[in-house]
């Protein structure tokens, strides 16, 4: 009986035994650096800040408002994967086929549009097709009882292929992404003197700004998701079986959890959020790339951020404003190397050090804040 | 093997005529396993009965069968007179028995108040969200109620002690409205004191006359004091069933000791044929 239940270590049942509340102790004797630290994704907050600041005093433009729009289309992308793929990491699973969502769904837009579906039901279409996958996964590894990593490894293959396969690996226009120039007399001032100069104007359809064309669109996506999906992870009974899933599967089960019906939606919401990805990457580029480098190199960072954020891949503990800051440190560092002028050759070399330095100033900051008696 | 020994008893179906759960001839293999093979119990309303047993008798099987949690693959239960096939530990909660299993089925990474409304959780309405206020205040009066003391209902329960978890378990089982409770080794992880507490708790609820509690126990002092009626279970049949004030500490113990002599000499014989 013992091996099942084990008690906590003696230093912490110690720490509980001094007062009622020791937690909210430290919290007033060591201020808001404290608080800050006591938060789940405490740590990476700290150390996304910190390469924030040092990009900005290492370069002159780092803290502009231009250069915050040129960071978006690096981040929000990798934040929506990232949400998806926590509450298939949070329940001690992985999904390594959001890359190739993220590659069909757009090939398979483009095919349902130009077989004369309109936009808005062919991405509706796409996008199913894609929960569709993401229930084979979740039956795989729920029902079959496949390990999700083998899973989830052989549909990136499968549907990678099968976008190479329908795609006949030519790159294409995407569908309602077409740019219309216009031209427009534009008054200027130049010395006292009012001029008129034609300046070329770039137009794209509503449907193309809403679905990732326009400056702001991906971002806001990105933030509605994490909110509503950091809401239903931490406020409603889905998140709350989320974790127990991935905390203690057996006890999850026996206390009633349908483990199978939460595993399936769960790979079926992270296929979503990456078929959308998908698109919305297709539209703001204006081209559909039957790429599968680029994908899989997508899906490392996606799970990076995930894991950067705070979520384990043992399962159990993670969150979405997690995910969101992992991927934006990862937005920070590549544009901060960028804006310092790194040789495009040198960029994934200090990009992978970058991470390892500061993976491992965040494993010293959670110490820190472990010291506080917060875990 | 197994079936080859003789066993001295075996208690057939019986009934009384206020009972709320009855199990008939129920069997359980796991593969060449065989962990139930005619199992027959009674039980009736508002009485506390104790399952002794040896390790791998098959107690916990049987309590995993009764709670929904899987499937016998033969045999009949009755509910309140009705055939009762649970589909699942929710369907069966639903028909009113809830259980508190051997390893405490307790989330460490969720707080108290989630884990004692684990998959019955309160939520609003119309947005479905969690009721957590509601689940704080019931906890709070549901513990106090049981007496144990849990300072923190809002800390994970990985950060409590093993007694604690314990309490934490029987409190969600007790709190849950159901007619019947199934406690497989409620004190396994307690101090006498905690476990004098859950004691104590069962006879209150034993009093109350509302629950009928099937309590799997090691402990022959606890069963005499405790259950109504105790029932032996060896090798996945139930080979004794009698009221704990027509048995005594001596006549358990005796069944035991004649249980291991029987094996010793199983295995000797065993021996000899091979040798």
């Amino acid at each position: 009986m013992s091996s099942v239940t084990g008690g906590p270590p003696a230093s912490e049942s110690q720490a509980s035994g001094e007062g009622p509340e020791p937690r909210a102790r430290s919290f007033d004797t060591h201020g808001p650096l404290a608080r800050v630290l006591s938060l789940r994704e405490g740590s990476i907050i700290v150390v996304a800040i910190v390469t924030a600041v040092y990009f900005s005093l290492e370069t002159s433009n780092f803290l502009t408002g231009a250069n915050f729009k040129t960071l978006l289309p690096y981040f929000a992308p990798l934040t929506i994967l990232a949400a998806g793929e926590v509450f298939v990491m949070i329940l001690g699973e992985i999904d390594l086929s959001i890359g190739a969502m993220y590659l069909f769904s757009p090939i398979l837009f483009y095919k349902l549009s130009t077989a004369g579906i309109s936009l808005v039901p062919s991405v509706v279409i796409a996008l199913l097709c894609c929960m569709a996958v993401g229930a084979v996964n979740g039956f795989f590894t729920a029902v079959v009882g496949i390990s999700s990593f083998v899973a989830t490894l052989g549909m990136l293959f499968t549907f990678e292929g099968l976008s190479l396969i329908i795609s006949h690996g030519a790159p294409v226009n995407t569908p309602g992404a077409e740019v219309h120039q216009t031209t427009v007399k534009v008054e200027h001032v130049v010395n006292g003197h009012h001029i008129f100069l034609t300046e070329t104007v770039n137009h794209v359809g509503t449907f193309a700004k809403i679905f990732g064309a326009g400056t702001y669109s991906e971002f806001i996506w990105a933030i509605v998701i994490v909110f509503l999906l950091q809401t239903a992870l931490t406020f409603t009974r889905w998140g709350l079986h989320t974790v127990a899933i991935g905390s203690n599967k057996l006890g999850a089960a026996e206390a009633g959890v349908s483990v199978r019906l939460i595993t399936i939606r769960n790979f079926v919401l992270c296929s979503l959020t990456a078929g959308l990805v998908g698109i919305l990457e297709a539209v703001r580029a204006g081209s559909v790339q039957p790429d599968p480098s680029g994908a899989n190199e997508i899906l490392f960072f996606a799970i990076a951020s995930a894991v950067i954020g705070g979520t384990l891949l043992a399962g159990g503990s993670g969150t979405v404003i997690g995910a969101l800051i992992g991927a934006l440190f990862l937005g920070i560092l590549q544009d901060g190397l960028i804006l310092q002028g790194v040789n495009a050759n040198y960029k994934l070399f200090y990009l992978g050090l970058a991470i390892i330095v500061a993976m491992t100033v965040n494993v010293y900051v959670q110490r820190a804040r472990r010291g506080h008696g917060s875990g | 093997m197994a079936d080859a020994q003789p066993i001295e008893t075996v208690v057939p179906p019986t009934s009384a005529p206020d009972d709320v759960l009855r199990v008939e001839h129920i069997s359980k293999r796991f593969g060449p396993v065989t962990a139930l093979r005619d199992v027959n119990l009674h039980l009736r309303k508002g009485e506390v009965l104790g399952l002794l047993g040896d390790n791998g008798s098959g107690k916990s099987t049987l309590i995993k069968t009764i709670s929904g949690f899987q499937k016998q693959d033969s045999g009949e239960m009755f509910l309140h007179g009705e055939p009762y096939r649970p589909r699942g530990v929710d369907d069966a909660r639903s028909q009113g028995i809830d259980t508190v299993f051997q390893d405490l089925a307790l989330i460490d990474e969720l707080s108290v108040y989630h884990n004692m409304f684990l998959c019955r959780e309160h939520v609003h309405h119309p947005i479905p969200l969690l009721a957590n206020r509601r689940m704080k205040r019931e906890t709070r009066t549901a513990l106090d109620e049981i007496g144990i003391n849990i300072p923190r209902i809002d800390v994970a329960v990985a950060r409590l002690s093993g007694g604690q978890r314990q309490a934490i378990a029987v409190a969600r089982t007790v709190n849950s409205d159901a007619d019947i409770l199934l406690l497989d080794e409620p004190l396994a992880a307690m101090g006498a004191k905690e476990g004098s507490m859950i004691l104590d708790l069962v006879a209150r609820l034993k009093a109350e006359g509302r629950v009928s509690i099937i309590m799997i126990l090691h402990n022959y002092v606890h069963v005499l004091q405790a259950c109504d009626r105790v029932s032996m279970i060896q090798d996945g049949v139930i080979t004794l069933d009698k009221p704990t004030n027509e048995t005594s500490v001596e006549e358990l113990t005796e069944i035991v000791v004649n249980e291991y002599r029987r094996a010793r000499e199983q295995e000797r014989s065993e021996r000899q044929a091979q040798g």
